[in-house]
């Protein structure tokens, strides 16, 4: 090919549209022209906008119900009957038309029996019209027989299975073989697992787990019924699958769960029914991917000595799967588990190793007596704030040994993908101390700033642990409200009557400069050959201290000696803080600065035995 | 091992309940994508989805090949194209909508957008308008172009397969897919 290729053979050439033979001649080509394997390259490029719209349509499991429901009313199996009987109506027709014309004709012959002389008349007038009438007659019943006896087989599958059904129902009450009948995987007949009733949520953030209990209202037949349930493109745990009635317990009896072999992400359970009807279920498992955290807005008064306090979680769902109208439940508090969820999930099959699973027992007893515990801690702070028409729901919370369960109020639809952000307390005016912290060996040579309280009745809250998650702090710079973004941190978990301190990061307008101004040795001491064995170092510091702002402060600095043995000369209060610090606490007025020195000793060597002994 | 469609849809027809529900859900991606890329809207396609499925129950009885996805695609072509004749007769304006998001779901998409610190608006933002410049320039497509390219592109059925899905030649689905390629590398946007 000596020409260069056009943009048709390069479409062509790309999507295959031509034979081998010219697919052949343009790969060759290619392969020497670098002008038009730019050109290829170029749209390719352009053709991949393409794979931006794959895989963007999910069906929903909402679509696919409704589409078999749609379905379900009415099987295929009955047309086929039906067009069986369609095959067959002109013999009906026919039958009918000659029934008729035989009943006219002996009706005639009942009316006038001279004519039917006439008519009769011959050899053996009374044996021909027998005769005429006999074949008549009974091939239109012959007929007709034909027909019903067609219909009967034609029904007689349909019939039967009326007839099964009716054994299920009512008849065959007492004859529920003891045996499962044999279900090989493709034909059983199925409970169709209808839409969920109820939804409960119960979120364990810490392991990445959530127990899902939901309420299905399932229509079972007396005897055997097979229910399936289906995990695909979702982050359900197939081995933590289980299955209760919350009616007639006594007569109904779950007997497996199977996962049929090579079948992935299906299970079906084998429940023997001594009643036929609805009866609702309660269906529990547990799946990854639902995920909640708590965030926290803190509002300073421009005074800087309150601040309303407003916390909120924030439910994801990454699941796969949507729920509709859940009660979801949150657990503060870390649960152990041997497997992780996701993992269990994604496995080719659901039975391929022995999984080892205790968690769910652990925390179904968790659930259990979280039910049986009486005490319920009600937060009121939402109806505080939100006694408006669009009230903010209400996060109950529950102590649970150990554990805290907070209980969001209603129900929540937290679709597939998506997340919701709910409040879940609004505390106003508590009391706060702003403090200012200078540490060189753990912050080097910034002041850092600090907000302090305590999750305790004094500063309106205590009612329940503050779980862990981020804080904002604003700052209300004027009367209008506009507020300042101060900094953020997170939290650790807050038990009740704990106090708290936010690290709210550097602070800009409060500066601690030191200043080393004298430096000397002292008090050797020699050992046998003459050498030093030990000695003091003694250090002078000058620390500057300037408050910028227009509101009084409170600082603390902490000095480090890296030794234990040393002793502290100043005008100045302080406080030993641990072994190897010191502490100095000073209030500073607005824009004031405050300078102050100390003198601090240390020994070395065996002047460390000397300074132990005078101590 | 796994039951084969043939079966699933003797299965059906002999009354077993879970055959269809198997269908649907083994078809269902597949063919609701198509009718995604087919149709106008979200709403569209789940219509059109549950025709096709509805259209696959009646005829069940009449499946006589090996071949269910053609089948099964050939339903959901003519019930598509039947529908965009009806459309074009009715000429229903479209308020042009996100393809997969209505209203309700662009306010909760910014709640959550805020909610989430990972979100990287902007580059959401450029792939979501590209994405919109690839649909509007296959919706331009005339029906069969577009059938054709989403059966081949999309669904990666073979041309020969596209062919018995459309009932029409080896050479006319090469043509007609020739003739889509084209306008869509006028169309396209630079990824």
């Amino acid at each position: 090919m000596e020409h260069h290729l056009t943009e048709r053979e390069l479409i062509e050439y790309q999507f295959k549209l031509v034979s081998d033979m010219q697919i052949k001649e343009a790969a060759e080509h290619l392969q020497g022209c670098g002008e038009c394997r730019e050109h290829l390259e170029k749209l390719q490029r352009k053709f991949s906008a393409l794979d931006l719209l794959r895989g963007e349509a999910q069906i929903s499991e909402d679509l696919i119900s409704r589409v078999i429901e749609q379905t379900g009313s009415a099987q295929s199996g009955v047309r086929t009957r039906i067009v069986w009987f369609k095959k067959y109506a002109w013999l009906s027709s026919a039958a009918a038309v000659l029934v008729v014309g035989v009943l006219l004709v002996a009706t005639q012959l009942s009316k006038d029996g001279t004519k039917k002389l006439e008519v009769a008349k011959g050899p053996m007038p009374a044996v021909e019209i027998k005769l005429a009438s006999k074949p008549e007659i009974t091939s239109a019943e012959r007929l007709d027989k034909d027909i019903v006896g067609k219909r009967t087989l034609a029904m007689a599958p349909k019939e039967k299975e009326a007839d099964r059904y009716a054994a299920f129902g009512e008849t065959a009450a007492d004859t529920i073989p003891e045996q499962p009948p044999f279900a090989p995987a493709s034909a059983i007949e199925l409970v169709t697992l209808p839409r969920r009733e109820e939804v409960q949520l119960t979120i364990y953030n810490s392991a990445d787990l959530t127990l899902v209990r939901e309420r299905r209202n399932l229509t079972l037949k007396k005897g055997w019924n097979w229910l399936q349930f289906m995990w695909a493109n979702t982050l359900i745990d197939p081995t933590s699958l289980s299955l209760e009635p919350l009616a007639q317990a006594d007569k109904i009896d779950i007997q497996q769960l199977v996962f049929p072999a090579r079948l992935r992400e299906l299970g079906r359970w084998l429940i023997r029914s001594e009643v036929s009807g609805q009866v609702p279920f309660e269906i529990t498992y547990f799946t990854s991917g639902l995920s909640w955290r708590a965030f926290y807005m803190g509002t300073l008064s421009q005074d800087e000595k309150t601040m309303q306090l407003q916390g909120y979680v924030r439910v994801g769902n990454n699941s796969g799967e949507d729920y509709e109208k859940a009660e979801t439940r949150l657990i503060v508090g870390k649960v152990h588990i041997l497997d992780q969820i996701a993992e269990l999930a994604k496995r080719q099959y659901p039975y391929n190793r022995p999984v080892e699973f205790d968690a769910y027992s652990g925390i179904r007893a968790l659930e259990d007596k979280s039910e049986r515990l009486g005490e319920k801690l009600l937060y009121s702070y939402a109806e505080k704030t939100f006694d408006t028409e669009l009230r903010a729901k209400e996060i109950r919370k529950e102590g649970l040994s150990e554990y805290f369960l907070y209980t969001i109020e209603g129900t929540e639809t937290i679709p597939d993908k998506w997340g919701k952000r709910l409040l879940s307390f609004d505390a106003a005016d508590i009391e706060v101390e702003s403090l200012y912290k200078y540490d060189e060996q753990r912050w080097g040579n910034q002041t850092i700033r600090f907000v302090k309280f305590a999750n305790d009745e004094d500063h309106n809250l205590g009612e329940t642990p503050i779980p862990n998650g981020t804080v904002k702090i604003y700052g209300q710079t004027d009367e209008q409200g506009y507020l300042s973004y101060v900094g953020g941190t997170n939290i650790k978990y807050i038990p009740v009557d704990e106090e708290v301190e936010l690290n709210l990061g550097p602070a800009r307008l409060v500066s601690v400069e030191p200043k080393l101004m004298d430096f000397k040795t002292d008090n050797y001491i020699f050992d046998n050959r003459g050498n030093v064995a030990g000695w003091d170092e003694i250090r002078t510091w000058k620390i500057e201290i300037t408050n910028t702002r227009t509101l009084p402060i409170e600082i603390e600095i902490t000095r480090g000696f890296s030794t234990a043995y040393w002793t502290i000369r100043t005008d100045i209060a302080y406080e030993k803080y641990d072994a190897t610090h010191a502490r100095i606490k000073l209030n500073l007025e607005p824009r004031k600065k405050q300078v102050f020195e100390y003198t601090v000793t240390t020994c070395h060597g065996t002047r460390e035995e000397t300074f132990a002994e005078k101590q | 091992m796994e039951n084969t469609d043939k079966s699933l849809i003797e299965a059906h027809c002999r009354g077993d309940k879970t055959a269809f529900g198997e269908l649907v859900r083994r078809y269902g991606d597949g063919v609701f994508g198509y009718l995604m890329k087919m149709s106008k809207n979200r709403q569209e396609a789940e219509d059109l989805f549950q025709e096709t499925f509805k259209r696959v129950h009646e005829k069940a009885h009449t499946f006589r090949g090996s071949q269910f996805k053609n089948w099964l695609f050939t339903i959901a072509t003519n019930i598509t194209i039947d529908g965009m004749r009806r459309r074009r007769r009715m000429r229903v304006v479209s308020l042009n909508q996100r393809l997969d998001c209505t209203d309700q779901d662009s306010e909760e998409l910014s709640d959550v957008a805020l909610a989430d610190d990972s979100y990287e608006p902007s580059q959401e933002a450029e792939k979501a308008e590209q994405a919109q410049q690839v649909r509007a320039a296959i919706e331009s497509l005339p029906a069969r172009q577009r059938a054709t390219l989403v059966l081949a592109y999309y669904q990666q059925l073979s041309y020969p397969e596209v062919a018995k899905v459309l009932g029409c030649s080896l050479g006319t689905v090469k043509t007609q897919m020739y003739r889509a390629l084209r306008t869509l590398a006028q169309k396209l946007p630079d990824v």
